[in-house]
């Protein structure tokens, strides 16, 4: 074997750019062989008890949409917190030994930036056609690309994605798979209680929502459904409810069985309708540009600290 | 009424410090620690801790009063939690703050009972007595009873053996050679709770080219602190010259000249031997070797290694000898000057670990220097040139032992076996003769001539 490490000091070894394409091939071998394509059949399957549970109010109600719109944000969270809360912690003692050998932190991270980013396209595109396969009714028309389901789709996206780059960071603050999925359900409700749409928070708190996925997904998903040009139900149900009551007043009772012939339950619906309507969820191109924008940035935000973050793994205890 | 209460409370809490005062004082004497200490609150309570050698949970206990006070002064000093308009303007940071302190309120109440339960201890006292009396009462009757009562006497004296002097420095310093390593280590130190602390010293030697070297020590002597320092990894106040060049200044690329080999076999266990020596390479290769220059250098490790037969294996399909050898092939594919190994037989019956020694010797003998660190030498010492001795010192600070020849490393320790040198400087409470700081004198009179 001819010795070769004369030349080694006068020679340039492999810089960020360069490594990048290393580990992204590394990730895509992993996804074979150590079964992370697994997420994908779980985000159909979850999409589909998603689509199952709403498929009759989504796009027709406020209420509806509403709810249908929380359980999808709950699902593209679920499925990118998932992909990626153990990706770094369980291979955080191979990284040290990789690192001290030349990788670059930042160069992992961006791999599994792009090596995340083609899972969740997967199971975006596999969420969307397990919802169309089960026939949820969407409007036709997007505002930023002219068709829903492609605005739908990079909502989606980007809801997962944003997830799963919070949980990279997670993955690389923890020591450990345990601590990890410990984390995960934790962070994914202080998630869901700040979303805005879940639970009326208090004035002081809605500030916090804005620094949160969930807020940002549920408004664009909202947006996008034309929330505020939809009818609600609540109003008119409730008098319904009323006038159907053994011991309710006869007048009320009349009043509402004329109203539903007279077909004025429709003027109930607009008019409550009007008292739904939310400014964040306006159907405009600058709303949903907006949102798209800040859960690109929280996706950027997170990868950024998780290089930070992990830059400090040699200083791990052994 | 209402003011004499208050007062009978004052006073009562005025009899309950002094109580305790007085009981950590004489708790302080009976340990032979500064009386003084029992003034200072908080301090106190982390010097009996280290009486009753539980300095770890000593050290959080003031951490969290530290928060407490902190918390306090804040609060006082703004007077936020009185403002009504305050809390509801900021009701999500109050909560927070709220949550935190209370979490640091339960953690100094379990930390209070680890340190007293260590003082149970040291005192000889009966645990369900002290756990209701702490409970009930208070702690200040337990410190009062075990300060001034002459029933009760500490079982043990802690002392933190860092305060000692240690082995006396050699004041020697190695010449720096043109090829092979040299090693002048002054000092590594950590900070350890506000204290610098050493944990190598003094280290100064120089290996040849083409020498294998063992690493030989008990644990805690800073074998691994040692390799580290000298690999750039860690880095020490010191000057480690390889081959002329300074590891230090130019760690960037001196990294890749530099092989360490980690106790465990660390590598993705669902990939492929090949892959994993492709990757390995493209890492540690220059960016500027051919593609065709990486296979031939891949190829030939794999043939070195006796890997070719699995190389399309899962790496988690090999067995425990392989692993190793894939392990250590991922650090020689630079084909680095120098090779540290953490112990590469740890788990390998004799015969697999015999061949994989030998295999390290055909390393050395193409003009590497190998230091091996393994904690069953004597099977393989006929393999080895030298052996580096470390050894903790009074001081619990990693010393050099000896440097040198394992010939005269037998005389120089009056053992025949290895294993029987680690015994004869290992600390007595390790089962060893205590005899280390007596060596590394020894070692430094020999070097002076």
């Amino acid at each position: 074997m001819d010795s070769i490490s004369e030349k080694f000091l006068t020679k340039r070894y492999r810089g960020r750019l360069t490594q990048i394409p290393i580990y992204i091939g590394k990730f895509l071998r992993m996804f074979i062989y150590q079964n992370d394509w697994k997420v994908i059949p779980m985000a159909g399957f979850i999409a589909f008890l998603v689509a199952f549970v709403v498929r009759n109010s989504f796009y027709v109600t406020m209420e509806g949409t509403s709810k249908g719109a929380l359980a999808l944000m709950s699902v593209a969270l679920w499925n990118g917190f998932f992909n990626s809360i153990q990706v770094v912690c369980r291979e955080r003692n191979i990284i040290k030994r990789e690192h001290r050998s030349g990788m670059h932190i930042s160069s992992y991270i961006f791999a599994h930036m792009v090596y995340q980013g083609f899972l969740c396209a997967l199971q975006t595109v596999t969420s969307i056609v397990v919802f169309l396969y089960m026939d949820l009714k969407f409007p036709s028309d997007g505002v930023v690309s002219g068709y829903f389901l492609i605005d739908l789709a990079i909502t989606i996206f980007l809801i997962t994605y944003a997830a799963d780059m919070l949980s990279l960071l997670l993955s690389c603050i923890v020591k450990s798979t345990t601590a990890a999925m410990t984390v995960m359900p934790l962070v994914l409700m202080i998630q869901l209680i700040f979303s805005g749409s879940m639970f009326s928070l208090p004035i002081s708190m809605k500030p916090v929502t804005k620094y949160m996925i969930s807020y940002h997904a549920t408004a664009c998903i909202c947006a996008e459904a034309d929330y505020n040009n939809l009818t609600s139900s609540s109003g008119w149900n409730m008098l319904k409810k009323m006038a159907e009551r053994d011991d309710a007043d006869p007048e009320i009772k009349a009043m509402v069985l004329e109203m539903e012939a007279t077909g004025q339950d429709e003027i109930v619906r607009r008019e409550t309708a009007k008292s739904n309507y939310n400014v964040n969820y306006e159907n405009t191109y600058e709303n949903i540009k907006y949102h798209w924008h800040a859960l690109v940035m929280f996706a950027l935000f997170f990868a950024a600290m998780s290089v930070v973050v992990l830059e400090f793994i040699d200083k791990d205890k052994r | 009424m209402l003011s004499a209460f208050l007062q009978i409370g004052t006073i009562g809490s005025l009899i309950v410090e002094i109580m305790i005062i007085i009981g950590i004082w004489n708790i302080f004497r009976k340990c032979k620690k500064p009386s003084w200490w029992a003034l200072i609150p908080a301090f106190r309570d982390y010097q009996l801790s280290k009486c009753a050698d539980r300095e770890l949970d000593g050290r959080m206990y003031l951490l969290i009063v530290g928060l407490q006070y902190f918390f306090r002064i804040v609060e006082s000093l703004f007077g936020f939690l009185d403002d009504e308009k305050f809390i509801e303007k900021h009701t999500f940071g109050v909560v927070i703050i709220g949550f935190v302190f209370f979490t640091v309120i339960i953690a100094s109440i379990v930390y209070t009972f680890r340190i007293y339960d260590g003082l149970r201890i040291l005192f000889s006292e009966d645990k369900k007595k002290s756990v209701w009396t702490l409970l009930l009462i208070g702690k200040f009757i337990l410190i009062f009873k075990w300060g001034v009562s002459k029933k009760y006497q500490p079982q043990f004296i802690y002392v933190d053996e860092r305060d000692n002097d240690g082995a006396a420095l050699s004041g020697m310093v190695a010449e720096t050679m043109d090829t092979g390593l040299t090693v002048n280590i002054e000092e590594r130190t950590a900070m350890d709770f506000f204290k610098k602390r050493y944990l190598l010293r003094d280290i100064h030697l120089n290996i040849e080219p083409g020498h294998m070297v063992l690493l030989l020590g008990g644990s805690g002597a800073g074998k691994t602190t040692f390799v580290n320092a000298v690999n750039g990894y860690e880095k020490a106040k010191a000057q480690i010259v390889l081959n002329g060049t300074n590891l230090y200044d130019e760690y960037g690329k001196m990294k890749y000249k530099v092989g360490f080999v980690p106790q465990m076999d660390l590598m993705r266990g669902e990939d492929s031997v090949l892959n994993t020596l492709i990757d390995a390479a493209k890492l540690r290769l220059p960016a500027s070797m051919s593609s065709s220059e990486r296979k031939k250098r891949i190829s030939e490790v794999l043939k070195f290694f006796g890997l070719e037969p699995v190389k399309d294996k899962l790496c988690d399909k090999l067995s425990g000898g392989q692993k190793k050898r894939l392990s250590i092939a991922m650090e020689y594919i630079s084909d680095p000057d120098l090779f540290i190994l953490d112990e590469p037989n740890s788990g390998l019956d004799g015969v697999m670990a015999r061949e994989l020694m030998e295999g390290l010797r055909k390393i050395a003998d193409k003009g590497k220097i190998v230091i091996v660190i393994t904690h069953s030498p004597d099977r393989v010492i006929d393999l080895f040139d030298d052996v580096i001795v470390l050894a903790k010192d009074s001081k619990l600070t990693g010393r050099l032992t000896y440097f040198g020849d394992i010939e005269k490393a037998r005389e120089f320790f009056e053992r025949d076996k290895m294993e029987q040198i680690v015994l004869r400087i290992n600390r007595k409470e390790e089962g060893g003769e205590g005899l280390a700081d007596k060596f590394i004198e020894k070692y430094a009179e020999v070097c002076r001539g």
